[in-house]
């Protein structure tokens, strides 16, 4: 059984003869898309029950024109974390996707499909629940159990669907999908060992995806991993072109391709760790972003890297912005929003694929 | 003339059965050999096992004398290029950015692609005669026109070695003889061909030598030789195990023989 994905969808082919496929200027994106991140960021901690002008914002910066105490509080204490928050989940969600993608070759990978997302809700409920004042060298257990599980369910995902020296890719996604669903669901176990009832309402919340307002040291942890990963995937990006042609034809061009699936494996559960720990369950943004990604860049990953990245993190500010302020003052958890985008998305790019399935 | 690639005795087993038994054969620097045999006797396998990216289940293999299995990954992929059946790519890379892959074992892990990989690429697309297709998205490309970037990507690589894996399939009768140009071509500028080819009318004056490969009942797996003396009505009648007067090609060689004869 193959799987053969025609193109990634585009609204336009190329006509016969030396077209050029328009690609933009990569150092124009990610200008543009450093600058969208900095108003993104601005919009976002204006933006809620008590509104703060960036101006406002703006002038306590540079214009000594302090802030009232109110505003204070709101800004540094409340939103600041959680923007900066949603901006790391967003990013490390991105690149994770963008990993799975090209090392399984196959555009509907990531996070959640592949099964990393669920070993990782499940360590990180364990730490919830278990080890919730227990942390090491800064990490708290959470985090770190996290990034047990995500890697250990990727190591059990992968050895399911290999055989014969051989990734069965549509046996890898299925697997992915079992496991990613028993994991996560079996998190709401753990309820039954927490007697207090706190941890209940943390795991309960956690695992629809929510952002919290995470304490500084773990929101500089989250950042400084994700920091961490992408340089660590900087030398990778090159390999994962090779790998598109396949591990065996990538394996007759000099790769080392054990070696490099184990980084690429690791780096991206590294990566869905950290969005883990620090936001909960979010379906699809893995998914979604490296696409918006390749409809600007074209599908070469060393390009792709920081767009993903850049991306990732506006998009989640903004799905994080919007699920605290469309129902104001309640407030959805962004895990629930992304289902609701990310769905359909993920179905539109399922249906594109199925007229190249071939059996 | 030294050796290039030595097969020794070389045995595979895939899932249980045996598919390559008694493989034994030396490919010259420079030479122009065609690989024949029927569907499923191992063709593709002996190629991959050629390429160093199937390990033997017996037997060895050797490059310019030297083990396959102690010559570090990036050099034999210097040496030896092999061009597969089948690419599919599940993302939408162009031409050039298919081709660039074959620079891969020239290129360091930090350092970018230099200004010998990118005149190395232009050639090996100016070859294939693909150059004006650079830009196209290779997922969206006729069965020829894949075929030959395929090759352009094997040139890449700047083989001493170039495996092709039935290259005149999916092509016309035109594009098949613009393929064995190009082999030619390749073969004079000192580049050793392996070709398995299906359609055996091509094998007779293209090719310098045959090794065909038999099927299990046979004792004798292999056998390489002379287009001439491989290509006998008699022996491809077993090989094949196909009956002598069905087949125009069985029916064209016997007369061939017979004249020859006289």
């Amino acid at each position: 059984m193959a799987i053969e994905i025609a193109t990634v969808p585009t609204t336009h082919a190329p006509a016969a003869g030396a077209t050029r496929r328009r690609s933009l200027a990569p150092l124009a994106v990610n200008l543009l898309l450093i600058a969208g991140l900095g108003l993104m960021t601005l919009a976002s901690l204006g933006t809620g029950a008590v509104h703060i002008s960036p101006r406002a914002i703006f002038a306590a910066m540079f214009w000594h024109q302090p802030l009232s105490e109110t505003e204070r509080l709101i800004l540094f204490h409340l939103r600041l974390p959680r923007v900066l928050a949603s901006g790391v989940v967003g990013s490390a969600l991105a690149l994770s996707g963008l990993l799975f993608q090209g090392l399984f070759r196959n555009p509907i990978a990531d996070p959640y499909v592949i099964g990393s997302s669920g070993g990782a809700t499940l360590g990180a409920s364990l730490g919830i629940t278990f080890f919730s004042q227990w942390s090491a060298f800064g990490f708290s257990a959470t985090a770190l159990l996290a990034f047990v599980g995500s890697a250990a369910t990727m190591a059990l995902v992968y050895g399911l669907a290999r055989s014969a020296g051989k990734t069965n890719v549509v046996t890898l996604l299925l697997a992915g999908f079992a496991i990613s669903t028993i994991f996560t669901n079996s998190s709401y176990f753990f309820e039954l060992f927490d007697k207090t009832g706190t941890g209940n309402r943390v795991l309960a919340s956690w695992l629809h995806g929510v952002i919290g307002i995470p304490a500084w040291p773990e929101l500089a942890a989250g950042t400084t991993l994700l920091g961490l990963a992408t340089v660590a995937a900087l030398p990778l990006m090159r390999t994962l072109n090779t790998l598109v042609l396949g591990d065996e034809y990538a394996q007759q061009l000099g790769i080392r391709v054990e070696v490099a699936r184990v980084a690429i494996i690791l780096i991206g559960s590294l990566l869905t760790a950290v969005a883990v720990s620090l936001g909960g369950v979010i379906f699809f943004a893995g998914l979604i972003v490296p696409h918006i990604a390749r409809l600007m860049m074209g599908p070469d990953h060393v390009r792709l890297l920081p767009v993903t990245a850049l991306t990732g993190a506006i998009f989640l500010m903004l799905a994080d912005t919007l699920a605290r302020t469309i129902f104001a003052p309640s407030e959805i958890p962004v895990g629930v929003l992304m289902a609701f985008v990310g769905g359909p998305f993920f179905l539109y790019l399922l249906r594109n694929m199925k007229r190249s399935y071939s059996v | 003339m030294s050796s290039l690639l030595r097969l020794d005795d070389v045995h595979f087993d895939y899932q249980g059965h045996r598919v390559l038994r008694q493989a034994t054969f030396d490919l010259e620097e420079g030479s122009c050999t065609a690989l024949i045999g029927t569907n499923g006797v191992g063709k593709t396998t002996l190629l991959r096992i050629a390429a160093g990216a199937l390990r033997p289940a017996t037997g060895q293999v050797r490059m310019r004398e030297r083990p396959m299995e102690t010559i570090p990954l990036r050099e034999i992929a210097r040496t030896i290029a092999l061009v597969p059946q089948q690419l599919e790519l599940p993302f939408a890379f162009t031409v050039q950015q298919v081709v660039e892959q074959g620079r891969t074992p020239y290129i360091g892990m930090l350092r970018g692609p230099g200004r010998s990989d990118r005149l190395a690429v232009d050639r090996a697309l100016d070859l294939a005669d693909v150059s004006s297709l650079r830009h196209r998205i290779f997922n969206e490309l006729s069965g020829g026109e894949r075929q030959r970037v395929k090759i352009a990507l094997g040139l890449a690589q700047q083989p001493q070695l170039l495996l092709l894996d039935e290259p005149t399939q999916n092509l016309d009768i035109g594009r098949q003889v613009e393929l064995i140009d190009l082999l030619h071509f390749l073969r004079d500028e000192g580049i050793a061909i392996l070709a398995s080819m299906h359609d055996l009318h091509l094998v007779d004056k293209n090719f310098s030598t045959v090794l065909l490969l038999s099927p299990k009942e046979t004792n004798q797996p292999l056998i390489s030789g002379s287009p001439e003396q491989i290509l006998k009505p008699s022996i491809l009648e077993r090989a094949f195990q196909c009956p002598p007067d069905r087949h125009p090609l069985l029916i064209e060689r016997a007369e061939l023989y017979r004249k020859e004869a006289r």
